[in-house]
């Protein structure tokens, strides 16, 4: 599969880091890192992105889900919010495709990564949904075949 | 009746008829009327405007006029101002339709004073069902509706105060509960940082063993952070649910491991242990299942590992079993992995053993579900 180009909205520089990293040894792309709002639209509008992993609680405040409604009205990428904040998701989580649970472990965000690429590159994913990964009410409904 | 027997003028009783006179001495019902402490009118609906024809002593003891301010004239003089308007309405519509009535009714004094007046006026009839008078009792109830009208005041005043400060609790533990919020989110986020430095520092270590111990430490840190993910999951936030944690903690370690395809087996009853017991038992059963995946299954085609949480009178028990060549209690040489298990143990109280079960070793912990020490179960 196509290796995936994703932009981190992170702003505890460690995890960013630590998340480039890995997407990187998976396989994947690393186009941008943002830690607010203006720098997450500018790589979105900049960069064709496939996935945006993006932090609830940023720089600038609260603004992760306004950052996943500019993904989703820009139309060109999707969103996968990763906080240890789950539940102040709004029910259609922005159009986000689903959430990474901080904490999440090492295994737990390979396999969300795996996951992930199966379903934005030939959807619905073959994995199993990883421990730590919960879907949106609506990709459930796409994806959730297993 | 026999007036005569009785030494009485035959008068007497039509003495009573006439409604002017002021005593009927021969007639008890009529002396009993004019002396009652009940306050007592016959109003004649055949004169223009329902006069009272006879007023008896208590009527005018209540209600401070005279005898001659009180006889011909409608008895509405009682009312005033705030005379409550539906009792009014009752009077009217009752003596318009020639029934009794029943109202309390807030009465005006001569003096201006008021009185509450529980007032019952029934129709007279003659024989030929002729309506002759109406009589009315009055009888002055205000005490009693000033107790109940304190009483209502009171428990609005106390509805109130239960209202204020069930609203300051609700504000108290929406600050408490936004705080827990806050603080589980730090605490979720360092745990992820504290992960991502191992990870990062095990990345640039050439030397294999100092890498395996940074992997090991960060097993435990990730067990720690599986019990974060699910702590204030379920209403009672004091409360920890194990089986579905134990099926996180235990997929992801073998998720991690060399063994990531193997088969994993779980027979988990639904138990809850207080929160703060968590993580000393994640610790724990990360430690066994590691042990289980280092040790256990070299040489063995098909490794399984079966994870069992069951519980009996008030007694946890947790088993972690595998097939593979059956060496035992794996370490017995004081590594820091043992030392952890025995310390933590003492600290929940539980029980360690290990048995073989050729092929395979299970690990049994047992442990009191809640902090009160019993004696283990046979």
């Amino acid at each position: 599969m196509e290796p995936l180009k994703v932009i981190i909205v992170e702003d505890e520089a460690l995890l960013a880091m630590e998340l480039e990293s890995l997407l990187e040894d998976s396989g994947n792309i690393v186009v941008g890192w943002a830690t607010n709002f203006a720098e997450a639209k500018a790589l979105v509008d900049e960069s064709s992105a496939d996935l945006a992993f993006v932090d609830l609680n940023l720089a600038d405040g609260p603004t992760g889900l306004r950052i996943a409604e500019y993904i989703r009205d820009a139309g060109r990428s999707l969103a996968v919010f990763m906080t240890a904040n789950p539940r102040s998701l709004p029910e259609n989580y922005a159009g986000a495709i689903g959430v990474i649970e901080k904490p999440y472990t090492m295994n737990g965000l390979m396999a969300a990564l795996v996951y992930l690429k199966e379903g934005v590159r030939e959807p619905p994913p073959a994995s199993s949904l990883p421990v730590g990964f919960v879907l949106s009410p609506h990709y459930a409904s796409q994806w959730a075949t297993r | 009746m026999d007036w005569k027997s009785r030494g009485e003028s035959p008068e007497a009783w039509h003495m009573t008829d006439d409604l002017h006179a002021e005593k009927g001495k021969g007639d008890p019902f009529a002396a009993a009327i004019r002396a009652t402490r009940m306050a007592m009118i016959i109003t004649d609906p055949r004169h223009d405007d329902n006069p009272i024809v006879f007023a008896n002593d208590s009527f005018l003891k209540l209600t401070g006029y005279e005898r001659d301010e009180v006889i011909g004239n409608n008895c509405r003089f009682l009312q005033g101002p705030d005379s409550n308007p539906e009792a009014i309405n009752s009077i009217r519509q009752a003596i318009k339709e020639r029934r009794a009535v029943n109202v309390d009714i807030l009465n005006y004094r001569k003096d201006g004073s008021t009185f509450w007046n529980a007032l019952y006026i029934s129709p007279v009839s003659n024989e030929a069902g002729e309506l002759q008078f109406y009589f009315a009792s009055q009888l002055d109830i205000t005490e009693r509706k000033r107790a109940e009208e304190h009483a209502i005041r009171e428990k609005d005043r106390f509805e109130k105060a239960v209202a204020e400060r069930t609203s300051e609790l609700q504000d108290a533990l929406e600050a408490k509960t936004a705080l827990l919020h806050e603080v589980d989110h730090r605490v979720k986020n360092n745990l992820q940082m504290v992960s991502s430095l191992i990870v990062m520092q095990a990345r640039a270590i050439p030397d294999e063993n100092i890498r395996q111990s940074l992997q090991d430490m960060l097993a435990r840190v990730e067990a720690l952070a599986t019990v974060h993910r699910r702590l204030y999951q379920s209403d009672d936030v004091a409360r920890f649910e194990v089986s579905d944690f134990l099926k996180d903690l235990v997929g992801d370690v073998v998720a991690a491991s060399k063994y990531a395809k193997m088969e994993t087996r779980f027979e988990l009853d639904s138990v809850e242990i207080t929160a703060s017991r968590a993580a000393p038992l994640a610790l724990i059963v990360n430690e066994l299942v590691t042990n289980a995946l280092k040790h256990a299954f070299d040489g063995q085609d098909y490794p399984i590992l079966t994870t069992r949480i069951a519980k009996t009178d008030g007694w946890l028990r947790i088993e972690i079993e595998d097939n593979g060549s059956g060496m035992g209690e794996p370490d017995t040489s004081g590594s820091f992995g043992t030392r952890l298990i025995q310390s933590l143990s003492r600290q929940l109280k539980a029980q360690i053993s290990w048995n073989d079960i050729a092929p395979g070793t299970r690990a049994v912990i047992e442990l009191p579900q809640d902090d009160a020490p019993k004696q283990p179960s046979p």
